[in-house]
């Protein structure tokens, strides 16, 4: 072996260095173990929550909305199941080509293949599409026996809102919607926003639906999944599940059966004097209520939208057509609908009059017309009523006889009276968007014309126009069913549409009597009996069974001024001008006379004539209200009876039709 | 004829293959089972796609360190500088042939075979380095003049792997070569004012801009993880809570949340080892950093024991290079280094890094097998000097 003898001291260096390297190497090896140490043993506990904090997430089960009951238990607002059929993009080749082979079996529309395929594009590829949902059985038995040779399809029961009654109880209940943008941004509890995210939750938006919101929503529960990074459930816990609560159920006053003859008889088409149907939608609002209690057993008003439309999502073309449409049919005219009282007001005068100490013998003579002013007011009859007392008055709806009372009348007083028997206030119905109308007095008109001080006194032609309510005076449908509930109970009658509320039925008042003298109120009601039933302006209205004998009177409210024929110098008929010029006829009622249970509005817009229109309208509703009497019948009990099964009543479920 | 079956200095091929260090072939083997079994788990218990190729590669991996070690260590030394060259071609290469991935060039493609030249570079300078101290007389290696040449030969490579770009791979060859240089009695005089200028050197490569947005952005996540938490920083966050969330024994072979979720990205290659600390837990890790311990043992031991120099340095490098790729993974998956893409050896998935490790212990292994040659031919002029 050769001895290299310049290696050797290369060698040493060599192994020192080497052997710095080694130490220096354990060392390192050292720093990581302790970070080792440090991260498993030390922090471990912290770690340990991150990653399950990483892999377990609380996924949200939307609550059962609570119902909505008529007063006998039936459902007005209901959950009925909802069968939807979903594709999940990843289990499949293309989502278009999966479109093109369920269309072969379930016809979908192009913008239902659009929006599939744009969301197919924005989310994950394991996340389910819906395709389409409230499927008939048919469509459905169809698609689960097509789901095994078909990749990625899916078939699933949700629950959805239902409305059995469809446009009948439209603006009983409201609807429902899916929140949009805008309420998440205004929703400050993460939790609920949470909520708002899921696909099958909605939110009241009208109605009934909107301001009991918070109670119909129920509790949301929650269930704990495993989840990987991309957000897919790996694996369920149901049983460690906190279950959701379904939302309080309300009760309602209204009888689902009447409230939907209501809305049938309000809109069958109006008659011209030759008998045949006018070509225009008839556009109205009819009210029933309990004159002991105040229930409102009927709040119709037409024409009216399906609840369950919302409920899916209305097109933009729909709401375009509902928005633009003159008969408004989204409006509820019983609440939000204000017309001139027209001779209906007549009774709020009659009463101003006698406590203005004017004898209810005090008499005038209409010659059809009388001068005021620096011209002549024409009675709507033209030949005159000749010599009428005060019931005479009301049962011939005499204006020039109004006209003279206006003349010694303070409008102060016709305005206190109209205050008591209900007109020119809001009530508290729990439902929104209520008219207060206007009740005009001088207090009034000066605040009204504040930005005019030429038109702030109240001047005697005003008094004239308020006495056949006209001019100033506007009332909402709600407020005329008050004052004939008033008139016909002598009390105070408050309306009101909710009677199970917080889980138990709200408590009923007798309510107090009304501040006018019994004796003033009786000749209003005699004068109304006298317009049904001793051949006044409503003789047509008059019901057959003498028990059920019905009291109104009618109103004819000008839209337009009176129109004259240049050529023939005479008035043109009403059914001769546009429709929207035409007069609103209008009709309050209670029966039966003798010992009143029912009080009746109906306003017809446009409807010509109160005793052509309203009248026999009313005559129909009542009739079928006398006929059930609902007032006098047990109604639901929640701590007793069961709601009412829909079946039972030969409905299948409701919904879109 | 065959080189490998050439007689080479005393023993023949025969009694080479008797003399293998069969410990190193062991703790490699080791490893590399652990690669293998984390790669199934991380493929949730399949086979494929990792796990069966990683055996296979290793498989064929370990017949060429065999190969290589049975192989002469003169035919090694002679062979250094034509590798060296011929590595550093094949770098200059890939910016011209070579694939782009992740917005870099890094690779050439061998027809089906993916080749990653500036992973051979490592073995490549570590032999040149080698070769060039192993001539060198002791009294030049501290001359500034006989410095020059290994650090061109670092700086070249290094430049060209830092535009690939790929600044880890880059770091660890200057690292790599420049602890050749301190092995082979480099004074620690020029050494400090060489650390010196280095220092300033960095500062300047910062104020010059000559560091890529991406790569400031990596040191500056590790300095503050939750700078960017869905960028670099995501990784290192989730990699720490699945090494921590493994506490002490771990939760079990298949049984790691982070990675069977997906909570941790590229688990195959880079973070192999927070998967591995995750399911055996503290125990699990330390065993195997004792493994990698023991190969760097093993390594400086045959360094340390070879009479020829280029043995030594060239075993020494092999060893220390194979210990950085594992204290810079395992420093980078814990947010103790920033995040590079080094992967952990024999653990992570990928061909050309177990070929470059595998073959420069098949080096080492040529310097166990003759560890007792002292002398090797070859031309250079010292030895006649010797003679005379």
């Amino acid at each position: 072996m050769r001895v290299e003898p310049f290696d050797t001291q290369r060698h040493m260096i060599f192994s020192r260095r080497a052997a710095l390297f080694s130490g220096g190497t354990v060392l390192l090896f050292s720093g990581v173990g302790f970070r080792l140490y440090q991260l498993q043993v030390a922090d471990h506990e912290q770690y340990r929550a991150l990653a399950d904090d990483n892999r377990f997430n609380q996924r949200v089960i939307v609550p059962l909305r609570g119902e909505i009951y008529d007063r006998f238990g039936v459902p007005l607002a209901t959950n009925r199941q909802n069968f939807r059929v979903l594709l999940i993009p990843e289990e499949t080749d293309s989502v278009a080509q999966s479109l093109k082979q369920l269309e072969q079996f379930l016809p979908l529309t192009d913008a239902q293949k659009e929006r599939a395929l744009t969301e197919a594009k924005r989310k994950r590829a394991f996340t389910p599409l819906e395709i389409a949902n409230n499927l008939t059985w048919d469509q459905f038995a169809r698609i689960n026996f097509e789901l095994p040779n078909f990749p990625g399809l899916h078939s699933e029961v949700g629950d959805t809102r239902s409305y059995p009654w469809n446009e009948a109880t439209a603006f009983v209940v409201g609807y429902v919607g899916a929140p949009s943008e805008r309420d998440l941004q205004s929703e400050a509890d993460e939790e609920n926003k949470r909520l708002f995210r899921q696909p099958g939750f909605r939110l009241g938006r009208a109605g009934l639906e909107r301001t009991h919101d918070t109670k119909l929503r129920g509790k949301a529960g929650s269930t704990t999944v495993q989840v990987n990074a991309h957000g897919r459930v790996i694996e369920e816990y149901p049983h460690e599940a906190d279950k959701p609560a379904q939302g309080e159920a309300l009760g309602l006053t209204i009888d689902a059966e009447l409230q939907t003859e209501a809305m049938r008889i309000l809109a069958e088409p109006l008659l011209d004097p030759a008998g045949e149907e006018l070509p225009e939608t008839v556009s109205g609002s009819a009210i029933v209520m309990d004159v002991e209690t105040g229930d409102i057993i009927v709040m119709a008003s037409v024409p009216a939208f399906d609840p369950n439309e919302f409920n899916v999502g209305v097109t933009q073309s729909r709401w375009k057509e509902f928005n633009e449409s003159p008969y408004k049919p989204l409006i509820n005219k019983s609440l939000s609908g204000v017309y001139p009282p027209g001779s209906t007001f007549k009774l709020v005068t009659a009463i101003a009059a006698q406590e203005a100490g004017i004898s209810q013998n005090f008499r005038v003579s209409c010659t059809g017309k009388i001068w005021f002013g620096n011209r002549f007011f024409n009675c709507w009859k033209e030949k005159g009523h000749g010599s009428v007392d005060m019931k005479g008055s009301i049962k011939h709806s005499c204006d020039v006889y109004y006209w003279t009372l206006a003349q010694q009348l303070d409008i102060d007083l016709i305005a206190d009276v109209a205050n008591r028997l209900g007109l020119g206030q809001t009530y508290d119905l729990g439902i929104g968007s209520q008219q207060n109308g206007i009740v005009p007095s001088r207090e009034w008109k000066q605040r009204y014309f504040r930005s005019n001080p030429a038109q702030q006194s109240w001047f005697p032609g005003d008094t004239l126009s308020a006495a056949i309510g006209q001019g100033y005076v506007t009332s909402t449908p709600l407020q005329l069913a008050v004052m004939a509930s008033r008139i016909a109970s002598g009390r105070q009658v408050t309306p009101r549409i909710v009677r199970i509320n917080n889980g138990g039925i709200v408590p009923t008042r007798r309510a107090d009597g009304l501040l006018i003298e019994q004796e003033h109120l009786a000749l209003v009601r005699s004068g109304m009996d006298a317009v049904v039933n001793e051949w006044g302006t409503a003789s047509r209205s008059r019901l057959e069974n003498p028990e059920w004998r019905l009291a109104g009177k009618t109103g004819t409210s000008q839209v337009m001024r009176l129109q004259m024929d240049p050529e023939t110098g005479k008035r043109i008929k009403n059914e001769e001008l546009p429709w929207e010029q035409r007069d609103h006829a209008l009709f309050v009622s209670f029966a039966p006379f003798a010992n009143p249970r029912y009080a009746c509005a109906v306003v017809v817009e446009h409807g010509i004539g109160g005793s052509r229109t309203a009248g026999p309208k009313s005559r129909d509703i009542m009739r079928a209200v006398l006929t059930k009497d609902p007032a006098r019948q047990r109604a639901f009990d929640p701590s007793r009876d069961k709601p009412v099964k829909l079946a039972d009543l030969g409905k299948t479920g409701g919904g879109m039709k | 004829m065959n080189t490998l079956l050439m007689p080479g200095g005393r023993y023949g091929v025969r009694a080479r293959f008797a003399s293998l260090n069969w410990w190193l072939i062991f703790v490699l083997s080791v490893i590399a089972a652990i690669g293998v079994a984390t790669l199934y788990s991380v493929a949730d218990g399949n086979w494929e796609p990792w796990a069966k190729t990683h055996a296979f590669r290793y498989a064929l991996a370990l017949t060429i360190l065999i190969g290589v070690g049975l192989t002469p260590l003169r035919f090694w030394l002679s062979l250094s500088y034509p590798a060296y060259f011929g590595t550093l071609v094949l770098l200059l290469a890939v910016p011209v042939i070579g694939e782009m991935s992740g917005g870099a060039r890094r690779w050439i493609d061998l027809g089906g075979f993916q080749l990653q030249p500036s992973e051979m570079m490592k073995i490549a300078l570590i032999m040149a380095l080698a070769r060039y101290y192993h001539g060198l007389e002791f009294k030049n290696v501290s001359n500034p003049l006989y410095l020059f040449p290994p650090l061109a030969m670092i700086a070249v490579p290094v430049g060209l792997v830092f535009l690939q770009p790929d600044l880890g791979t880059a770091l660890l060859i200057a690292a790599t070569g420049l602890a050749v240089i301190l092995l082979s009695g480099l004074s620690w005089r020029v050494t400090t004012l060489g650390a010196i200028l280095a220092a300033f050197g960095a500062v300047a490569a910062i104020r010059l801009d000559i560091l890529k947005a991406y790569q400031i952005k990596r040191i500056t996540a590790f300095l503050d993880p939750s700078s960017d938490p869905l960028g670099q920083g995501y990784h290192l966050a989730q990699s720490k809570i699945a090494i921590g969330s493994g506490g002490v024994s771990g939760k079990g072979f298949m049984g790691g949340t982070q990675s069977q979720l997906d909570f941790l990205p590229e688990m195959q290659t880079d973070f192999i080892f927070t998967i591995f600390g995750e399911e055996f837990g503290l125990i699990g890790a330390f065993g195997l950093l004792g493994l990698y311990l023991t190969v760097f043992l093993i390594g400086a031991n045959i360094a340390m024991r070879a009479k020829s120099h280029f043995g030594r340095l060239m075993s020494m490098g092999v060893s220390v290079g194979f210990v950085m790729y594992v204290l810079v993974n395992t420093g980078m998956v814990m947010g103790l280094a920033p995040v590079v893409g080094v992967p952990l050896p024999l653990v992570s998935y990928g061909g050309t890094v177990m070929l470059t490790i595998m073959g420069g212990f098949g080096l080492v292994m040529s310097t166990w097998v003759c560890r007792n040659q002292d002398t090797l031919r070859t031309s250079t002029s010292y030895y006649g000097k010797i003679d005379q």
